[in-house]
Order: structure tokens, then C-alpha cells, then sequence
């Protein structure tokens, strides 16, 4: 299956860069952000990751996919999509009946890139096995007619922490950034932003979660102690936003660990080259792992999630 | 008198030593021993002192922001300003999650590493991150100094990437007997929240 979808996106891929980044997106809003991917190292272990993911089918990926991953990296490949590691997501969806469970499963098996689907009636939980951007599995939630949240990303038992959340509340740019811990050496990268000035704009992992001055505030770029690289750790590359003013993206990061990020921040920078102060950030907060948290989202006020928004 | 004179001093001592006002606490393990020896400990403590921030925001008009300090493993101290709120008190706990994508609500329930019941701050039994009411006075500011040993900045039960909540009421510090009294300490609504930041030192 992902063989398949890297074939398929290698054919577009060489001719057309930028539309390789929305052949697998099945997204209905208006795709007019381009992706573009800082390290092309990065995106080779993303690719590479697929192949060591315990507990995989064996890959079957075929030579032409082989070779579209090499030639999107030297093309700085925006095409990451068919490359995600693979993560168990839950979403909270409004399920009210069997049917409801059939008619969220049919929707899911349509999309390519999803391994295993549990449905949790009573707790009205989903949890969905698979390489796809949390956007996409959102859109196709919500296209079944029905409200659905994101509420625990990765396995909790195998990390002190799997995931975290970065939150933009705006006034000017909102956006949720999420990293999910794949492996002790990868970690993916999920954004959406909104409110953006289109065109290119940098963006990075920031020391500190300092926001009493915006952005000014989060200090220089994350970079461990002993990591060896031309660029720093945190160093995300750049986003480019739409006339809309939105900007995506989905990829997986080498040597990135959740847990030593808590705290810290991502920055978003009016320039491409982060020369100016930064024009929003946002604390990279602890979210739920899978099984966390929806138990407890649902009693800890009394009200339910549903009536929380 | 003379009495008077010695009780006045060492504040005064504290707020004029080194540093800037923004860190009263260096400046109080500093001048609290006596002596070289006192001194050349107090910098190895003050590099175990850790810092955070916490920029707390919601839907309405409340807003705020969170300090907090450790030195070594000592207790926490969380000095806090809020502004936008009803005159009264207001709950103030600290949250399991610092997601706060579905509001406030996503931030799960009290941060509560040892599985006990909600309790007030200086109970026994009670939620790590139980740390009571603040209070607002006529103009709604709630400004609040609290120290506090169950919500370290390090290790497993650091509250770090965790969110301060601002309830729209008053914890009843678990005693109220009320249904949700031993959860929330029926304290109500989420006003505002903000996730725990690394800062500087």
C-alpha cells in the first residue's frame, strides 16, 4: 500500500514538484500552501523509518519509489505525505448507534495509508492505525457528517511523553502544531496555520516557552548538546502560506525527542531567514497519548467535550 | 523600637542585593547565609534554580500571567497576576495536559500524579495540582504569591508543558459536598489557561 502511494506520488513528483504535494491529500479546503521540507536528510529518515517500524508488513516498495525518493530530496521534496511513520491517532467522534461505528470505518477503508481502524462506541472513541496526516483522517471524519477532536497521539507506554500540542491563539495567526514520538529517534511534525501573510515565512523549535513577550521571548533556536549537524535541531525550515494565508504541513523529524521539548516553544517568523523578532509562538504543551485522556475530558467539568467548544 | 529597626532591615537588604527586582529569589538565597562558604553555596543552588512562566489566556476577557521558581529540589513558588475577573474567588488549579485546542477543556482534569481525591492546597490528600482559590478584589485583579512542594519544574511529576486553569468559581477545596466536589472542587467553568513555559534564568 505505501508502495503504492510512493509510485504514485514519484510520478508526479519529477515533473511537478509542487503538485506531488497534494496528489495524496484528500482534503476538500482549498490547497494553496506549499510544503517544503527543511532537511532532505530528514526525509530520508522519515523514509527509511517506514522500512525499520516494528511490526510491519514487510515493505514492498518498488524501485521507482526508491528512486522518487531520492530524486524528491534532491529536489528538497515537498513530498512527504506517502513518507509519515506510522502512529495510532484517536479521534473523539459523535457516535451515537452501530450504524454510526459502520459508517465511520467505510469512510476511514477509503483512505490509503490506514492499517487498523478500533471503533469504542461507548466512549465514542476511534482509533485509527496508519502513515496519514492528522488532517487528512480529520476531514474524512468530518465528512461523514460528524464532529470528531483529536484527543491522544503515540503510545504512551513506550515514552515518557508521545505527544505534545503547540497551541497559536491568534489574535492575527492561529495554528496547531503537533509531535508525536514515533521511536526513540523520530518524531513527527504535524501543522496547520492560519492568519499568515502569504508567502515564505521560517519557523523553528525555540529554547524556551517564554511568551510574555511573543515570540521575542523563546530565545534562540533548539539545538542539544551534542547534536552534530549543519543546521540546529529546531531548525523547521520554512512554511509557505497561500493567498488565504494558510500553511500546512506534515513530515517526520531524525533525532527529535518529544519529551526534551516540553515547555519549549515554536516560533513563527515574518522572514524566511528568521531575521526579524518573530511574528508569533506558541508553548509546546503535554497532550494525551492514546487512552489518556478521554475519560477524563469528559467528567472533569461535568460537561461533556461536545458542549465545550 | 531597636526591634522594630532589626524586623524592617533584611527586607530591605533583600530587594537592594544584586540581580534585578525580577529575581527576589537569588537574591534571597544569597544574603540568607553568613559568609564566603554561605556565598559560594548559594551560586551552586542558584544553578539549580529552575524557572517557568505560564501567559494565561481565554474566551472572555480574563487574562494573566504565572511565574514560578525552584531552587534545587526546594518548594515551588508561584506568583500570580490575573486580571478580567469577577471580584471574589476563583479556583486555581494546575492541569494534567497544557492542550488546550479544544479550549480549556482539552487540558484534562487536575494534575494528579498520585491518584488521590481534590483537597486543598495544604491538605494531605489532594491533587498535586490543587492549588486553591485566588482572589479578586473590586477592580477583578487577583494578584497571589503561593509556595507550594507537590508541582516541581523537573523530573517525572514536573509541571512543565502542564496548563494553569482560572475557574469561573470558588473551590470548595473538596468540601463543599457536592457531587463534583472531590473532582473539581465544583469550581465551575474554565476562564482562562496557559501552558507552563521554560524560561531563562
Amino acid at each position: 500500500m505505501v508502495g503504492f502511494l510512493r509510485a504514485f506520488a514519484a510520478a508526479s513528483a519529477v515533473p511537478a514538484v509542487a503538485a506531488a504535494a497534494y496528489a495524496l491529500s484528500s482534503s476538500s479546503a482549498p490547497s494553496t500552501s506549499k510544503l517544503r521540507f527543511p532537511l532532505p536528510a530528514s526525509f530520508l529518515s522519515a523514509a527509511a523509518s517506514t522500512s525499520s517500524t516494528s511490526g510491519r508488513a514487510p515493505n514492498a516498495v518498488p524501485p521507482m519509489a526508491a528512486a522518487a525518493a531520492a530524486a524528491t530530496a534532491d529536489l528538497s521534496a515537498p513530498d512527504k505525505e506517502s513518507a509519515l511513520p506510522e502512529l495510532t491517532t484517536e479521534f473523539m467522534v459523535d457516535m451515537k448507534c452501530e450504524g454510526c461505528v459502520t459508517a465511520v470505518k467505510n469512510k476511514l477503508q477509503t483512505l490509503e495509508g490506514i492499517r487498523n481502524i478500533e471503533v469504542d462506541l461507548p466512549n465514542q472513541v476511534v482509533r485509527v492505525l496508519g502513515d496519514l496526516p492528522v488532517k487528512t483522517m480529520l476531514d474524512a471524519l468530518h465528512q461523514t457528517g460528524r464532529d470528531a477532536r483529536l484527543i491522544g497521539q503515540g503510545n504512551p507506554n513506550d515514552f515518557l511523553v508521545s505527544a505534545a500540542v503547540a497551541e497559536f491563539k491568534g489574535p492575527v495567526v492561529f495554528g496547531v502544531v503537533r509531535l508525536a514520538q514515533v521511536n526513540m529517534d523520530l518524531a513527527r511534525v504535524e501543522a496547520t496555520f492560519s492568519g499568515l501573510s502569504p508567502g515564505k515565512h521560517g519557523w523553528s523549535i525555540n529554547e524556551f516557552g517564554d511568551l510574555t513577550r511573543g515570540a521575542e521571548s523563546t530565545g534562540k533556536v533548539y539545538n542539544p548538546p551534542g547534536y552534530v549537524s549543519d543546521k540546529a535541531l529546531g531548525d523547521l525550515g520554512t512554511l509557505e502560506a497561500g493567498e488565504n494565508g494558510e500553511a500546512q504541513f506534515s513530515g517526520s523529524k531524525e533525532k527529535l525527542r518529544v519529551v526534551d521539548l516540553i515547555g519549549r516553544s515554536i516560533a513563527l517568523y515574518a522572514t524566511e531567514d528568521r531575521s526579524d523578532p518573530g511574528i508569533a509562538a506558541a508553548v509546546i504543551a503535554r497532550s494525551a497519548g492514546v487512552g489518556e485522556n478521554y475519560k477524563k475530558l469528559c467528567t472533569c467539568d461535568g460537561v461533556t467535550i461536545w458542549e465545550s467548544s | 523600637m531597636a526591634a522594630q529597626t532589626f524586623l524592617l532591615a533584611p527586607p530591605a537588604a533583600l530587594f537592594a542585593a544584586p540581580s534585578s527586582s525580577a529575581r527576589p529569589f537569588h537574591s534571597l538565597r544569597l544574603v540568607a547565609g553568613p559568609g564566603g562558604a554561605a556565598a559560594a553555596r548559594a551560586l551552586v543552588l542558584a544553578d539549580a534554580t529552575k524557572k517557568a512562566v505560564a501567559v494565561l489566556k481565554g474566551t472572555s476577557e480574563v487574562e494573566g500571567v504565572v511565574t514560578l521558581t525552584q531552587d534545587d529540589e526546594g518548594p515551588t513558588t508561584v506568583n500570580v497576576r490575573v486580571t478580567g475577573l469577577t471580584p471574589g474567588l476563583h479556583g486555581f488549579h494546575l492541569h494534567e495536559f497544557g492542550d488546550t485546542t479544544n479550549g480549556c477543556i482539552s487540558t484534562g482534569p487536575h494534575f494528579n500524579p498520585n491518584n488521590l481525591t481534590h483537597g486543598a492546597p495544604e491538605d494531605e490528600v489532594r491533587h498535586a495540582g490543587d492549588l486553591g482559590n485566588i482572589v479578586a478584589n473590586t477592580e477583578g485583579v487577583a494578584e497571589a504569591t503561593i509556595v507550594d512542594s507537590q508541582i516541581p519544574l523537573s523530573g517525572p511529576n514536573s509541571v512543565v508543558g502542564r496548563a494553569f486553569v482560572v475557574h469561573e468559581l470558588e473551590d470548595d477545596l473538596g468540601k463543599g459536598g457536592h457531587e463534583l466536589s472531590l473532582t473539581t472542587g465544583n469550581a465551575g467553568g474554565r476562564l482562562a489557561c496557559g501552558v507552563v513555559g521554560l524560561t531563562p534564568l
